[in-house]
């Protein structure tokens, strides 16, 4: 972490040539560097506050008016799904990206050890394509429909005994042995399902529920268990002891039965999914950071700060929250996949959404068509296994990186 | 020590009182089923909707204040009186009594082989650190917890049991069991036992939990159900006994020409195997308890995991109730006994801290 305190001293005044006087640094300079960081904060907030306006207007409108969904000018209604992913892009844009753009030198240098690790590396790439399908995907391309008269289409580079496919080829038909075959085409790069639905279309539809699911459900349960993790280990005592006592009881009932219930009870959508998940499942990931924060508790810095006057928000904010950094982003790489993988779960048992387009409802699908039509099952299956892997590989990277306790790549 | 274990009991029957609460209220917002059939009937006869409903109502003791309910409840859970089923039409606990057994059928073997084989690949891996075993040991183990439990039963499904034939695809629930209905290990039956429906021979052949059709049947749900257990168990083992192989007393032991195999049983084993407990009951469980349900669907195996899918599908309600219950249940007493033998075991653990 002592590069990290390097960069901002850079950043603040970092104009300033070396063997310059204290008498000689230019003050307005690092004002006018002052005023550019908070023109980015008044940026954020702006941002931050029409978010919210859209939001409360939008429940004005549903549950007090009562006109239901409100309409917006340019993008009609927005569902509370999109409420949490747009807010989910933005903390990623904020938090992530801009950040990274921030310190060039710090980039470079996360860039260099991250590449040594060629797995994570592929992971990493494979996840953005993904990423980028997904969030581009759905806005330009059309909803995938089931068509009669196009079920079970075969991949383009394979072929499927006519009688199995629906009444019309795509790609033509030819005669193996006797046997008419109906050939793949690129109208249905990977075929369709038995409903006539392509498959590729489907997949990319799904890429978008998975990482909807997968990020805002982690970003919640990270932000929670952020908050109670370091609440806990800052205060201690009385605090601490009712803080993890809850976080024992929450655990022991596990996610995914929690969801059933509230599922059989009160109805299931993606968006409760979201929430038990989000809300429900930051158990472990609050007790890493709580371990953590309570060995950084008794370093110096946190004296000095309190010596300062600093307001307990503030220590956390500001000297705590950053030093556990590296746990916060080992335990939110870790619990995509898990949050990922649930929710194909579920949606393969066909208990979550049946209209959400998700790859685990795609693989249910294909399950009676296995010996007939194995592309239907396999290949969104194939993207479900690969997404997660690559999660797993980058968490485990990041976590090689970042702790020094698992004496990885990583100085 | 004494005290630490009475307060552990003490917090697991505090965190089931919480969670029974939590399920009866939810259970309580959900329409009756039985309300619902009176209102049909009463429809149905031409009889004022409204009184039936009430009649019903004081039958079943709903119109009493919420918190009588409540109490009766409590009391029922604990005596054992788990409500009806209708789907199945006789009581819950029969239903439990009837399909918990196929799920120990094979969530016992994969918690026992998965611990066993993860813990021995492990220590290897840790023992051998940085060579090309450990690497594909390590690789291994991603596949293995990446890979979707339910989508990987239906590809080995397909391929071992529609294309090359090997194993059967429908699961046959009467194989394991005596003619008369009941448990048996190894027996001989005639064509007339119900798992030979519709077939015609001559002779006897096997039946029973042990007997070759059964262990057939069980191959890939248990390896299906293992994937994901031993690739856990593997790295975990892996992380603890890395602690131990550049120890002192590692050390002495080699210099002294203590052989590689008792180093890695008596000297990285013991001390790593304490920690191991710890994940192996909380992890493993939560694995393989959440691992059945998909399983159970998947293959088809009439378990507790099963149930409890059909019974939210169908709306049976009680059955719901206690088939999510009793998997958390099977982890409150899972970490109770946990911790109980991590103090017993680790007597280095200070009781007097929580």
């Amino acid at each position: 972490m002592g590069e990290d305190t390097d960069t901002r001293t850079k950043a603040d005044g970092g104009t300033a040539p070396r063997d310059v006087t204290f008498e000689q640094v230019d003050w307005d300079e690092i004002d006018a560097d002052g005023v550019a960081r908070s023109r980015k904060r008044v940026a954020w907030l702006a941002v931050v506050s029409l978010w919210t306006i859209g939001v409360a207007y939008d429940l004005y409108s549903r549950f007090v008016a009562e006109t239901g969904q409100a309409a917006f000018p340019v993008l009609g209604s927005v569902s509370p799904v999109d409420w949490l992913w747009s807010f989910t892009l933005l903390v990623l844009l904020y938090y992530g990206v801009v950040p990274l753009y921030e310190n060039p030198r710090m980039t470079r240098y996360y860039w260099k050890e991250f590449k040594k690790n060629k797995a994570a590396v592929v992971s990493a790439l494979y996840l953005i394509v993904v990423f980028a399908i997904g969030v581009i995907g759905p806005r330009v391309l059309p909803e995938p429909e089931p068509t009669p008269g196009l079920e079970n289409q075969p991949p383009v580079w394979g072929s499927i005994e006519a009688y199995s496919a629906g009444t019309s080829c795509a790609g033509g038909t030819t005669t193996v042995d006797g046997v008419t075959m109906c050939q793949g085409s690129w109208q249905h790069p990977f075929g369709t399902t038995s409903s006539g639905e392509d498959i590729l279309l489907s997949s990319i539809y799904g890429m978008e529920v998975s990482m909807q699911v997968g990020l805002i459900a982690t970003l919640m349960s990270i932000s929670v268990a952020a908050a109670v993790g370091l609440t806990a280990a800052y205060y201690g005592g009385l605090v601490d002891e009712v803080l993890m006592r809850y976080v024992d009881i929450q655990m022991t009932f596990p996610t995914f039965f929690l969801f059933l219930l509230l599922a059989y009870t009160i109805g299931s959508s993606l968006f409760v999914l979201i929430l038990i998940f989000g809300l429900f499942g930051w158990g472990s990931s609050a007790r890493i950071m709580r371990s953590e924060a309570l060995q950084r508790r008794e370093e110096p810095y946190m004296k000095a700060a309190k010596n300062a006057g600093a307001s307990s928000l503030w220590t956390i904010r500001r000297h705590l929250l950053p030093n556990i950094s590296n746990s916060l982003i080992t335990a939110a790489t870790l619990t995509i996949p898990s949050i990922i993988l649930a929710e194909a779960a579920i949606a393969f048992l066909g208990l979550g959404d049946p209209t959400v387009p998700s790859w685990g409802r795609l693989i249910s699908d294909g399950r009676d068509q296995l010996r007939t039509a194995w592309w239907i099952s396999t290949i969104p299956g194939g993207f479900l296994f690969f997404t997660i892997l690559a999660f797993n590989f980058l968490g485990d990277a990041l976590r090689d990186a970042l702790d020094p306790r698992h004496g990885g790549s990583g100085e | 020590m004494k005290w630490y274990v009475i307060r552990r009991v003490l917090w697991a029957a505090f965190a089931s009182f919480i969670i029974l609460t939590i399920t009866f209220v939810l259970m309580d917002q959900v329409p009756n089923q039985q309300l619902m059939q009176a209102e049909f009937q009463a429809a149905v006869n031409d009889v004022d909707v409204e009184t039936a409903v009430q009649a019903e109502k004081e039958r079943l003791g709903l119109d009493r204040p919420f918190h009588e309910r409540y109490l009766d409840f409590m009391t029922n859970v604990f005596q054992g009186d788990w409500g009806w089923s209708y789907e199945y039409d006789q009581p819950v606990v029969d239903v439990v009594r009837e399909t918990v057994p196929y799920s120990l059928l094979y969530g016992v073997p994969a918690i026992v082989l998965s611990t066993v084989i993860g813990t021995a690949i492990g220590l290897y891996s840790a023992v051998n650190q940085y060579t090309k075993k450990d690497y594909a040991a390590t690789f291994a183990a991603f596949f293995g917890i990446s890979i979707p439990n339910f989508w990987f039963g239906i590809v080995l499904l397909v391929v071992f049991g529609s294309w090359l034939g090997w194993v059967p695809i429908g699961w046959n629930a009467d194989i394991p069991l005596a003619a008369d209905g009941s448990w048996t290990l190894l027996e001989t039956a005639g064509s007339d036992h119900p798992a030979f429906f519709r077939q015609d021979f001559e002779g006897e052949r096997y039946v029973g939990i042990l007997s070759p059709a059964n262990l057939k049947q069980l191959i890939l749900p248990t390896f299906v159900l293992m994937t994901g257990a031993i690739a856990s168990v593997m790295r975990y083992a892996r992380a603890e006994a890395l602690e131990y192989v550049d120890a002192d007393f590692v050390k002495t032991a080699k210099s002294k020409g203590v052989s590689n195999r008792a180093i890695v049983t008596k000297h990285i084993f013991r001390p790593a195997s304490i920690p191991l407990m710890t994940i192996l009951v909380g992890r493993i469980l939560g694995l393989v308890l959440f691992g059945s349900y998909l399983i159970e669907v998947v293959f088809g195996i009439p378990g507790i995991g099963l149930a409890s899918f059909q019974a939210i599908i169908r709306q049976d309600t009680d059955l719901v109730a206690i088939t999510i219950l009793l998997p958390t249940f099977v982890a409150i007493v899972g970490n109770l006994i946990e911790d109980i033998m991590y103090a017993v075991l680790d007597p280095r653990i200070d009781y007097g801290d929580r």
